[in-house]
């Protein structure tokens, strides 16, 4: 059971269809698990509805309608390929990353910790998207973060001043979230994470203030 | 569209007349009630597609929508959704594929919008729940009505106009928060008339 959720303004913006791409897959992992959050995107897509409901309406082409009958004459019957694609559905994460997540290349980066960047799943986006990996029993360094980090939990738990947080859980964190997480139960713990884009410097002065934006 | 006269039949009572409309799209095929989807739905799209800045495509967006909603009725669950919720959200989802696919090529694009944006009653296992879901939108209506006009306009933009709260804020020229607390305040009243009403 996931005890830690996005915020209204987020599912909001995810039922908008405003979110990025990573963002929107960090959502949708967590409402896969969640009914209490399903529900509340329920609720939200319903106001999207009302919302267009209550705007003006502008009127359509004559002939429009014939030529979408004139398309769905012509095209072949996709009814089979929706009821088949419901039947054999496939999570998202596994299209994204195939089957096991332990067997993914990943990368050690410091004790008990080891990452895997992703970011080049998503073109064209903005963001960094990073998969991490803390050992069973692991502990992470002590680290703040630069911008907002929307983190969902893949696999395992970790937990830190603020609780444990369980698979699917959501969390976000910021510049003033000074934690230190250690992966608890017997398993490897995997999230998946979004990184706002980061503060880049150009020109002359970018190697002298970089250390110091870290 | 004197399907709409009819006397819903037993059990059918708490259907509204576009969810019972595209029920008979998708087990019948039946081209009269996709008409009168397509003259109540269609003009609401063209607006949406052209709020959104996709106005030079309003018509092409809203002609994907109603081949999708075509392609896809036979797997409308009506417990699960108001037909104009689902057809929202159907709605959403050919806007953010379009806006992807002007920027890029199938091949570079790994995730399927739908991998991202689900439509209800679609990839749910979970069993039929609930009125909730059905009443949702009923509710949704009523509660509206009660919200201050500044609220209103702050939330239209974000889902008309697909702007996020900073984008607001600027349009508006008011602070950020003032923003967001507007959205919450609206949020949450839609939520706590639900609770007073016991739901």
């Amino acid at each position: 059971m996931t005890r830690h959720h996005p915020d209204t303004l987020s599912l909001m913006d995810y039922s908008a269809g405003n979110l990025s791409e990573p963002h929107a897959l960090c959502i949708r992992l967590h409402l896969d698990q969640c009914p209490h959050c399903r529900s509340r995107v329920d609720t939200l897509d319903s106001l999207g509805a009302v919302m267009m409901e209550n705007q003006p309406q502008v009127g359509v082409s004559s002939d429009m309608f014939d030529s979408i009958l004139s398309r769905i004459d012509s095209e072949p019957d996709m009814t089979e390929k929706y009821i088949s694609s419901r039947t054999k559905r496939v999570s998202p994460l596994q299209k994204l990353l195939g089957e096991d997540l332990n067997a993914l290349p990943w990368k050690r980066q410091l004790g008990d910790v080891s990452v895997l960047d992703i970011s080049e799943k998503f073109p064209g986006q903005r963001e960094q998207v990073v998969l991490q990996k803390l050992a069973a029993g692991g502990k992470a360094p002590a680290h703040t973060h630069r911008g907002d980090e929307t983190t969902i939990v893949l696999q395992g738990a970790f937990a830190d001043h603020k609780g444990v947080f369980n698979q699917w859980d959501f969390v976000v964190l910021n510049e003033e979230d000074d934690h230190k997480p250690v992966a608890v139960g017997c398993e490897d713990c995997i999230t998946l994470s979004v990184l706002s884009a980061p503060v880049k410097l150009t020109g002359t002065f970018t190697r002298l203030l970089n250390p110091f934006i870290r | 569209m004197t399907t709409l006269d009819q006397k819903p039949a037993r059990g059918e009572g708490r259907k509204d007349p576009w969810s019972q409309l595209l029920l008979k799209v998708g087990k019948n095929q039946d081209r009269q009630a996709y008409h009168a989807l397509f003259e109540h739905f269609g003009p609401q799209i063209k607006y949406y597609a052209m709020a959104n800045g996709l106005a030079s495509h309003a018509e092409e967006l809203v002609q994907e929508v109603f081949v999708s909603i075509w392609r896809r009725s036979c797997l409308y669950d009506w417990r699960k959704a108001a037909a104009s919720t689902w057809i929202f959200t159907i709605a959403r989802n050919q806007r953010i594929d379009m806006l992807r696919k002007m920027k890029r090529t199938s091949a570079e694009m790994p995730v399927e919008t739908e991998d991202l944006w689900q439509i209800p009653g679609e990839n749910d296992d979970e069993p039929v729940t609930s009125l909730h879901r059905l009443m949702s939108e009923r509710r949704v209506r009523e509660s509206l009505s009660q919200l201050p006009e500044e609220q209103i306009t702050v939330i239209a933009k974000v889902y008309m106009e697909s702007k996020s709260h900073q984008m607001v804020a600027d349009e508006l020229n008011i602070p950020l928060g003032t923003v967001k607390s507007r959205v919450r305040l609206a949020l949450n009243k839609l939520k706590v008339i639900l609770q007073d009403q016991n739901v």
